[in-house]
């Protein structure tokens, strides 16, 4: 036992291999979860009747399940449902033909969806009520006060929670690997099925994890630098 | 169709996994005890800027926070045993497993704790300091009379989601082999081949829960806005 830098080496280069899916499980539920994520937070801000509150109760009650809870439930009802889903659909495909990894992939969506709605949906009541007057009493419609007022001030407030949850979506896209999908996590101990070294695996898992989220984070810092040029009076 | 989902199953199954909530409990309590202790060790260090332990303490801290969970769980599992060999010559292979849990979390929360200690201590403003120490207040008296009441009330709401997020992770504790209410639920599944059921009342256990500490930590809020 001990330390094998060898191996070490291996599971580095094994797990680098498996990035690409790891990429495309944070990507897609970010990309998702932006787009979702403000769609949701502006029919919460405006309060648009019947949507809202449902909504509202939804993501808080969706908040409350653990993404390993969410992903052993999709993942049972998709083995158990999808062939005769197909069936009824008169679709050719079976389950075998698709990817697991598109299971994960909405999983993390969804949970990316519900973190991503609160920070926004934080950002827009942190501007002030009077910026959405003072545009429409310039004559701007709504949809111009939301878009040339009220959305340049909400980003640079939301930003740096937004990082936090493209940072936790990485960090989520490594418990996928309980429904067996290969990512750098599950690919690190790829070479450890032959050799054992399990622990050698695991910490490179966590360099390259660690090592990912470093540079999101330093990516991330010099944006809200760039944002933060624009906002000399508020603080 | 298959017969998916059982309401009679569903309420079988529900004093079995009640029975190991105990297990889930106990995870929380040892890594919000003890994680409190070490957040505050560390929290100290980096705000006094201790030479050497501060380095070491940043270094931990952007680990624990830059790494998921589940493999900073499967690196204290595999490397704690080879550590305790290497190092002490003890074997650890009888290690009941749920101590690696508690190490895992309490390690976890002691970076993640710290760090919502050491931005609200630095959220009050030098001015409260200095205006301590001109009544003439020691350093000690300073803290806890005038800084640590306006800390508190600063770090109860992201203590709060930080809470929740701590309850949610100890689900994946039976990825190493405990059996809590999902280690349980799995063994339901290959007992009965159905497991179903098992999962769905864990999740709605854990909204609850969830609900639970949300709704306990918005009254403590409340409490603490005095003076506002």
């Amino acid at each position: 036992m001990g330390f094998n830098f060898i191996y070490f080496y291996d599971s580095v280069r094994s797990g680098i291999e498996y990035l690409p899916n790891t990429f495309e499980l944070t990507f897609i539920p970010i990309l998702v979860g932006l787009c979702l994520g403000i769609l949701i937070a502006v029919i919460r801000v405006y309060r648009i009747p019947f949507f809202a509150p449902l909504l509202a109760v939804l993501i808080t009650l969706y908040q409350g399940i653990p993404l390993v809870v969410a992903l052993m439930i999709y993942h049972l009802l998709f083995m158990a449902t999808f062939n005769n889903f197909a069936a009824v659909l008169h679709l050719s495909i079976s389950m075998a033909d698709i990817n697991t990894i598109w299971i994960g992939i909405f999983a993390l969506s969804l949970h990316a969806t519900c973190y991503m709605e609160e920070s926004i949906k934080g950002a827009f009541f942190s501007v002030d009520q009077g910026q959405y007057e003072a545009g429409y009493s310039v004559g701007l419609t709504r949809l111009q006060t939301l878009r040339r007022i009220i959305i340049p001030q909400v980003i640079p407030v939301a930003l740096p929670m937004l990082t936090n949850n493209i940072v936790g979506t990485i960090k989520g896209s490594s418990i996928v690997m309980v429904i067996g999908i290969t990512e750098v996590l599950a690919g690190s101990v790829v070479p450890a099925s032959k050799t054992y070294a399990f622990f050698e695996g695991y910490i490179a898992a966590a360099l390259i994890y660690w090592i990912f989220t470093i540079l999101v984070e330093k990516f991330a810092r010099r944006i809200e630098k760039r944002g933060d040029k624009y906002r000399r009076n508020l603080v | 169709m298959v017969d998916l989902f059982d309401w009679d199953r569903f309420f079988t199954n529900i004093p079995q996994i009640v029975a190991y909530l105990p297990v889930t409990f106990k995870i929380v309590f040892y890594a919000t005890l003890f994680g409190v202790i070490l957040a505050l060790v560390v929290a100290v260090i980096r705000i006094k800027k201790i030479p050497i332990l501060q380095q070491v303490a940043g270094i931990y801290v952007s680990f624990m926070r830059g790494t998921p969970m589940l493999v900073q769980l499967l690196v204290v599992f595999y490397g704690i045993p080879i550590v305790m060999q290497q190092l002490f010559n003890i074997n650890v292979n009888r290690w009941d497993k749920i101590i690696f849990v508690y190490i895992t979390y309490i390690l976890n929360q002691g970076a993640f704790l710290s760090e919502i200690f050491r931005c609200s201590i630095l959220a009050i403003p030098t001015g409260q300091l200095e205006a301590a120490y001109s009544v003439g207040l020691t350093q000690f008296q300073a803290f806890r009379r005038i800084i640590l009441p306006q800390a508190v009330r600063v770090a109860v709401p992201s203590f709060g989601s930080d809470f929740i997020g701590l309850f949610q992770n100890t689900s994946l504790a039976f990825l190493i082999g405990v059996v809590d209410i999902m280690g349980r639920a799995k063994t339901i599944g290959t007992a009965t081949k159905h497991v179903l059921e098992a999962y769905v009342f864990i999740a709605i256990f854990f909204i609850i829960i969830s609900l639970l500490v949300k709704g306990a930590f918005y009254l403590l809020d409340k409490k603490l806005a005095y003076g506002r």
